[in-house]
């Protein structure tokens, strides 16, 4: 299977800490990912009313570039390109009349755009390339124990609490990656890395999303009732996969703290650096500095290696 | 007080209401998982149920002046739970796309600071850009 990868906008802008441990983590697991190419964003969320075809355009163009380019699956590690491009994908594979309209629409448009060249003829899109998250790649082309072998630091002794979010779970009927309300995909990769995985409730919670941008108020309240559970419940960091639940949980302490002098600051990780600091990436490649709260301290101690030749 | 409207009027606002959000709102059983579960409900002033109820009575003015549906993160944490599917991001949804139909209501991208959108996420603008502005 030839997957492409698909970084999307927030992993090139606030995010690119969560692209270069991802690069970085599948470097060390010796392989790579190539980008595709010309992409755009991918539109952020799914349109949810029925007249908003328009919100579909993004998706569709970039699903079918993908598979033009020859590539069978789309890996990305954004959890909102991924509901987004997956939910779009199903669209265009069970809904004839949008699919047609979609089509359409595109086939006219690189029509009009081109003036000189006459451009190949569209082929009309109807969901055949994948879309995959890259914990689900991860786990189906290396495979967790893969991970747990390759590992050269040990991390146990680090209590993680997994944090999963909405867009990787819900609508699970839809998304088809994990039990919406008793997930064990991200339990299975920590535990692979050696970590002591931490049980909190409020995993598959909601941190308030883009409300952090407009009702701030109701987002900080949602993401400190998260990091105070995790807290509870012994946990050294909070681990996610998304850029959005990452500022949330992450920016924001300084106000937490100023509201509730109780409150305890928790370093919050992208998944993809603890696979790299795991597989021996040094501390200083896993773009901590855009870190609010700094994981450096609780990290230093596992950053010992096992015996073995220490990537550079 | 609860407005009554006209069968007609009623039926009208309903079937548009199922066509556009694509949700069969009068199936919906008022069993309230959708409130127990949803992370803003105490931060919305229509609680989940009571949106999909007010939507069931064709109340579409009442939503629309509602703060509950500027509240919904689209988590979809409710249509999970709901025994008969119904999405309320969806129904929200659709009551945001009506303000935007009505020219002087629609949403202003400059009314937020930019104290709170400089440092956000690239997602997180586009999201809201969409959701808010459809
Ligand atoms: S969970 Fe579903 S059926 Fe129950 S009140 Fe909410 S929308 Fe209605
Ligand atoms: S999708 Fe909206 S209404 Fe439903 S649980 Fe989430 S925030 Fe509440």
């Amino acid at each position: 299977m030839k997957v492409g990868y698909y970084p999307g906008c927030t992993l090139k802008g606030s995010a690119k800490a969560l692209d270069e441990t991802t690069h970085l983590a599948v470097e060390l697991l010796g392989s790579s990912l190539t980008e595709i190419e010309d992409w755009t964003c991918c539109g952020a969320t799914t349109p949810l009313t029925e007249t908003r075809i328009a919100n579909l355009i993004a998706q569709t163009r970039l699903l079918a570039k993908t598979r033009d380019a020859g590539y069978d699956a789309l890996v990305t590690t954004c959890p909102f390109c991924f509901s987004t491009l997956k939910r779009a994908n199903l669209t265009l594979a069970n809904d004839e009349l949008k699919r047609r309209r979609m089509n359409t629409y595109l086939a006219e448009d690189r029509r009009l755009r081109d003036y000189e060249t006459p451009p190949p003829a569209w082929v009309d899109y109807s969901g055949e390339t994948r879309v995959l998250h890259m914990l689900e790649w991860i786990r189906d082309d290396f495979g967790f124990q893969v991970i747990s072998t390759a590992a050269r630091v040990s991390l146990k002794g680090l209590k993680v609490a997994p944090f999963y979010g909405c867009q990787l779970l819900r609508p699970a009927d839809e998304l088809a990656m994990c039990d919406p309300e008793n997930p064990v995909l991200f339990e299975e990769f920590l535990g692979a890395l050696g970590t002591d995985v931490i049980d909190f409730p409020n995993r598959i919670d909601c941190c308030g999303s883009y409300l952090s941008v407009a009702r701030p108020e109701a987002a900080l309240r949602a993401s400190c009732k998260i990091l105070d559970s995790a807290r509870m419940h012994g946990a050294d960091t909070v681990v996610v996969t998304c850029p959005l639940c990452f500022y949330n949980l992450d920016y924001f302490q300084d106000e937490m703290l100023r509201g509730n002098p109780e409150f305890k600051q928790v370093p919050i990780l992208y998944f993809t650096q603890l696979l790299a600091l795991a597989l021996g990436a040094p501390l200083d490649k896993l773009g901590l500095d855009s870190h609010k709260v700094d994981p450096g301290p609780l990290l230093e101690r596992f950053t010992v290696n096992v015996p073995g030749e220490v990537p550079a | 007080m609860v407005r009554i409207l006209q069968p007609e009027e009623r039926r009208e606002a309903v079937n548009r209401m199922h066509e556009l959000s694509n949700q069969d709102i009068l199936l919906c059983l008022q069993c309230g998982k959708c409130t127990a579960g949803c992370p803003f409900s105490n931060d919305m002033d229509l609680a989940p149920h009571q949106i999909v109820r007010m939507a069931q009575l064709g109340l579409i003015d009442e939503l629309k002046a509602s703060e509950a549906i500027w509240y919904c993160a689209t988590c979809f944490t409710c249509v999970s739970r709901c025994p008969v599917a119904i999405d309320i991001a969806a129904v929200a949804e659709v009551i945001r796309l009506y303000l935007q139909m009505d020219d002087e209501a629609r949403f202003d991208p400059e009314s937020i600071p930019k104290s709170l959108t400089e440092n956000a996420p690239q997602q997180a603008l586009v999201s809201l850009y969409r959701k808010f502005g459809n």
